[in-house]
This record gives structure tokens, C-alpha cells and sequence, in this order.
């Protein structure tokens, strides 16, 4: 296997060039999948029935294991939790836009194009390094790509089921017009970085190979349920990546380090198996 | 079945959809289901917030998993009351929505801080397990069948409360200082989880003769208070000095009912309580702004613009 052949090795075995892509490709699954969970978290208790808060609840577990597999690959480089989630700024963060957009109440339509569009675009970024050079995405990657096949079908069926009423599929067309840019910035490039990260083979695509990628999916599935995808649109801006992000972001993080602050804390809680309590 | 041929039946899941029961034992077993499975929902209303807010990782992805397993439990046990006939898990829903709908005391008062976190998932839910334990031999077989599921659960989430509460009560002294007013207000709240004293609770007697229950609020309470008082003090926490307990000879407990505002524990009954008022609306605004989403499941109208047709 070619990427056998091209081992970047241990963590301490990187050089500064390779430890830079690999941080830059993991800062973005990590930071992603955190956010997205995030805003999934806003639909526990709000979901329009107990099955459906249930469904959303274990995307938003899933990720969020996705999230602590990721944030932990990056503490073998010499961070910490606390560094990276607690005590950092907004502006540390390297997600797309499109994850830290905020839901109201009732937008399930959204929620649901939301997941569809994040869902696909995952499940190819995974796929893309699952053959990573890199040891601990490549093994991480094959954990979290089970799951993930998972949610595109469950937004899938949801996407049918409101593609088949005339009220719903309008409001489900609304939220793909209003996602589909922010959606873009998910395949944003950023700095010298992005070519290392193929070039070392640490992703085996490029963003603009798997956005194509992306887009052929999304406007295949999206076409034969009876709507239309805005493909001539440009990207949204700020794109989050380069760490501009929208005022929603900020608040957002705001309220995820309320108690940590107010409690003082210098330290984020790990907890211990039960079994050893 | 008439009454007295229950009354004269009734043991530990004794009971099952296929009997005919009367229309007295199923009124109160919907009763007693329905209040139970609104409480899994507004308990899990309640904690929502501090999956935003908890102050780690692992602790948001606990506090998800557990508001997940409260919705999970509300499901069963609205199945479980659903299997009596009387109601359907609609109108109980809809009852809810509406400030019809009945819930545990404890789940009316919002939370403000992360240091009151304990105060549910530690001790209300320490309370619930007391409760939930002997129901697993209530006569509905039902329900008992759907408390071996959730009490395994409750479980876990009493873990997860005694270890915020071990940690809180272990860091700063802001921390503990936080912890100790969050208990001087709750304590209270507590106390009354298991209601007024046997001799002034007007539900209990027919609900025991029929095997639906089989422990009474006083026995519930002092089996809580053997434990928990304990377990209190040995994270540091400080008993109020009221209400008072005085512990009888026989190693019982007396709580001076005078010490306790039953005016607001009543008011909290009937959904009037400013906190009632807030949970329940919060919890309705969220479910009326996706009506659009059951009536379209109930009822999904045709699309002519679209090729697309429901997925079967």
C-alpha cells in the first residue's frame, strides 16, 4: 500500500513541515465534527417527536465521539483539552461556517439539508483519508466512517419524506438555497498548507476533487427528489476555515465556556471508566 | 375483572394488556404512568442547557447521552400507559403542551448554574431510582417490565451526578461554596420529591391495594434519607438545619412537615408555580414550531411540482 510506503510515522517522528498538515487536517475533522455536534444538541427535547430527538441525539453522540477520537489525535502533538476547548479564543477555531450557523426553533428543514449536506461531505473527507500517510487519522478514520454511513441515510429518508409534502419540500428547498454556499466552505483552501497535505499524502484528494465529488452526489439525490441545488452560487463568507467566522460562532463559544470561567476551572474533566470510581 | 377480584389478585406483574381490567385500575395506572413518563421529559427539558454548558468534553458528551435516555425513557413509558387504553401518547403529549399535564415537583424549578447540576442528577434522580426500584414489582406488567430498562439507566445517571458532585465539592472553595447554597435551596425540593406523609396523600391507598405501587411515600423517603443524608456529608455538604429530621429509635426519620412551604409545593402541583409556567411554555413553544412536521407525518399532502413521492 503507497501510503504504507509514504509512513509520516509517530507523532515525534514529524517533521515541521509534516506536523503542520497534519495539524491543519486535523484542526478541521476535529473543530467540524465539535461544531456540528454542537448545533445538533440544539434539537434534544426540540425535535418534533420523541423517535426523531432520539435519531438526532445519537448523530450528535456520534460526532461527538468523532470529535474527542480527533481533538485526542491532537493532543499526541503536545496540546491539551484545556488549550484547545476551554481556554482558547473563538478565533482558534478552524471549522467551516457552515457548522456554527444557528438554528431556530421549528427549522427541522434546515436541520435536515444541514445534516444531508455536512453527512455526504463527511463521509467523502473520510474516505479521502483513509488511506492517510498519517497512521492516527488513517486508523481513526475507518472507526469514525461506520457511523457516518449512518446519518446520510437517516437525512436521507428525512429528505424524502419532505420532499413528498408541498409545504415541507418548500421549506426544505429554502434551506438548501440559504446552505448551499455556507455548505462551500467546507472544501475552502487555506494557505501553503493545503497542497503539503496531498503532496505528503496525508488526504488522497484534493478539496476541489472532492467537492466535485460532493456536488455530483448532493444534486443527484437532491434533483430526483424534485429540487433544485443553486450550483452557480459563490461561497459564503467568512468561510471559518482561515478563522473568520460569524458573530454566531462567537456567542455560541461564548456559552459552551460560561461555566468553565465561572467556575474558575483550570482543568477539563476526563472521566474515569465507571468501573474504577 | 371487577375491583375487588384485582385487589384480591394483585402481586408483582401480575397483570398484562390481555386481562380485563377495570376501568378504575386503568384510570390510575395511566395515572400513574403518565405522571411518570412527563417527568422523564421535563426532567430532561430541565438539563438540556448544560449540554451547551458543561465544562468539558466527556461531561457534554454525559449530559446528551443522558437527556437522550430520559426521552428514551418517556417513549416506554408512554407506550407502557398507552397499553391501558385510556389515552393515547398524543393526548398525553398534548397535555403536557397545554399545562394539563402533571410532572415531579423537582422538574418545575429551572436551573441557573452548573453547581446545581447535582442537585437533579445526584439527588433527584438518587430519589427517582428509591421510587423507580419498587416498581419493578408494580402489578402492571408493563410497567414494571419497562422500570428493569430504566432503572438500569437511572443508574448510570446517579454515577454521573456523585461524580460532578465528588468533583465540585473537591475544587475551589467558590466551587463548594457554589454547591452548598445550590443544596440549601434544593434540599426542600427534595424532601417533598416523595410527596406529603402517608396520612395526607390522597392517591396512595387505592393504587397500593391494586399492586400498582407497593411502597409508600414514607417508606420511600426515609429509604432516601438513610442514604443520601450520608452521602451529603461525606462530599462535605451541610444539612440545612430546616426542615428538620429527627431520627426516631427505630432509625427512621421525621421530617417536620410544618418546616416544609406546602402552599408552594401545591401550587407546583397544579403547573401554577412561575417555574412551572416557564418550563411548560419553553417546552410547548418548541414542540408548537414543528406541528408542521407530525401534521405532515399524520398527513402528507401531494406535490405536483415534484417528482419525488413518500419513500416506501
Amino acid at each position: 500500500m503507497s501510503a504504507t510506503d509514504a509512513d509520516l510515522g509517530r507523532p515525534e517522528d514529524l517533521s515541521e513541515r509534516e506536523r503542520k498538515a497534519v495539524e491543519a487536517q486535523l484542526f478541521r475533522l476535529a473543530d467540524d465534527e465539535y461544531v456540528q455536534a454542537e448545533r445538533y444538541t440544539f434539537w434534544q427535547v426540540r425535535s418534533p417527536t420523541l423517535e426523531s430527538d432520539l435519531a438526532i441525539s445519537n448523530n450528535a453522540q456520534d460526532e461527538l465521539g468523532h470529535a474527542r477520537l480527533w481533538y485526542d489525535a491532537i493532543q499526541q502533538l503536545g496540546y491539551s483539552e484545556e488549550d484547545l476547548l476551554w481556554e482558547s479564543d473563538p478565533s482558534d477555531f478552524q471549522h467551516a461556517t457552515f457548522v456554527e450557523l444557528p438554528f431556530e426553533e421549528g427549522q427541522w428543514a434546515n436541520a435536515i439539508v444541514r445534516a444531508y449536506l455536512y453527512d455526504v461531505a463527511e463521509d467523502i473527507r473520510l474516505a479521502a483519508v483513509e488511506d492517510s500517510s498519517y497512521r492516527v487519522i488513517r486508523e481513526r478514520a475507518s472507526r469514525a466512517q461506520g457511523e457516518e454511513g449512518y446519518h446520510v441515510e437517516h437525512a436521507r429518508s428525512w429528505l424524502e419524506r419532505l420532499a413528498a409534502d408541498a409545504d415541507a419540500s418548500e421549506r426544505a428547498q429554502e434551506a438548501i438555497d440559504e446552505l448551499y454556499p455556507y455548505a462551500l466552505t467546507l472544501f475552502e483552501p487555506v494557505g501553503a498548507v493545503e497542497s503539503d497535505i496531498v503532496e505528503l499524502g496525508i488526504r488522497t484528494q484534493t478539496l476541489d476533487e472532492m467537492r466535485t465529488e460532493w456536488e455530483n452526489r448532493i444534486v443527484d439525490t437532491l434533483s430526483e427528489l424534485g429540487f433544485s441545488v443553486p450550483t452557480d452560487a459563490d461561497v459564503a463568507s467568512p468561510i471559518g476555515r482561515d478563522n473568520e467566522h460569524t458573530d454566531a460562532w462567537h456567542s455560541l463559544h461564548e456559552e459552551m465556556t460560561s461555566e468553565y470561567r465561572d467556575l474558575g476551572r483550570d482543568s477539563a474533566t476526563v472521566i474515569m471508566d465507571p468501573e474504577d470510581e | 375483572m371487577i375491583v375487588e377480584e384485582v385487589k384480591a389478585q394483585a402481586e408483582p406483574r401480575r397483570f398484562t394488556p390481555k386481562d380485563d381490567m377495570p376501568v378504575e385500575y386503568r384510570k390510575a395506572a395511566t395515572r400513574m404512568l403518565e405522571f411518570h413518563a412527563n417527568s422523564e421529559i421535563m426532567g430532561a427539558y430541565l438539563e438540556r442547557p448544560f449540554i451547551r454548558r458543561a465544562p468539558s468534553l466527556e461531561r457534554k458528551m454525559a449530559f446528551s447521552a443522558k437527556t437522550q435516555d430520559e426521552i428514551g425513557h418517556g417513549q416506554m413509558l408512554y407506550r407502557a400507559a398507552e397499553s391501558l387504553g385510556i389515552k393515547t401518547r398524543e393526548e398525553m403529549l398534548d397535555d403536557l403542551a397545554n399545562g394539563d399535564g402533571k410532572f415531579l415537583n423537582c422538574f418545575h424549578y429551572p436551573m441557573e448554574s452548573y453547581a446545581e447540576t447535582p442537585m437533579i442528577a445526584f439527588f433527584v434522580d438518587g430519589a427517582a431510582m428509591r421510587r423507580q426500584a419498587t416498581l419493578k414489582k408494580s402489578s402492571w406488567e408493563p410497567y414494571a417490565h419497562a422500570m428493569d430498562k430504566i432503572c438500569f439507566e437511572e443508574g448510570m445517571h446517579v454515577k454521573h451526578g456523585e461524580s460532578i458532585l465528588r468533583e465540585l465539592m473537591s475544587g475551589s472553595k467558590r466551587e463548594q461554596e457554589m454547591v452548598q447554597d445550590a443544596f440549601e435551596e434544593w434540599w426542600p425540593r427534595i424532601l417533598q420529591f416523595f410527596g406529603p406523609t402517608d396520612d395526607q396523600s390522597t392517591h396512595h391507598d387505592f393504587a397500593a391495594e391494586v399492586g400498582l405501587k407497593v411502597s409508600s411515600n414514607d417508606e420511600l423517603r426515609n429509604s432516601f434519607l438513610n442514604r443520601y443524608m450520608e452521602k451529603a456529608k461525606h462530599y462535605g455538604l451541610e444539612i440545612p438545619d430546616e426542615p428538620r429530621i429527627r431520627e426516631r429509635d427505630d432509625g427512621t426519620y421525621d421530617v417536620v412537615e410544618d418546616d416544609l412551604d406546602w402552599d408552594e409545593f401545591f401550587t407546583v402541583s397544579q403547573n401554577e408555580y412561575d417555574g412551572s409556567i416557564e418550563q411548560i411554555t419553553g417546552r410547548a413553544q418548541a414542540q408548537e414550531a414543528v406541528q408542521w412536521v407530525r401534521s405532515m407525518m399524520d398527513n402528507p399532502t401531494s406535490t405536483p411540482n415534484r417528482s419525488a413521492q413518500a419513500a416506501d
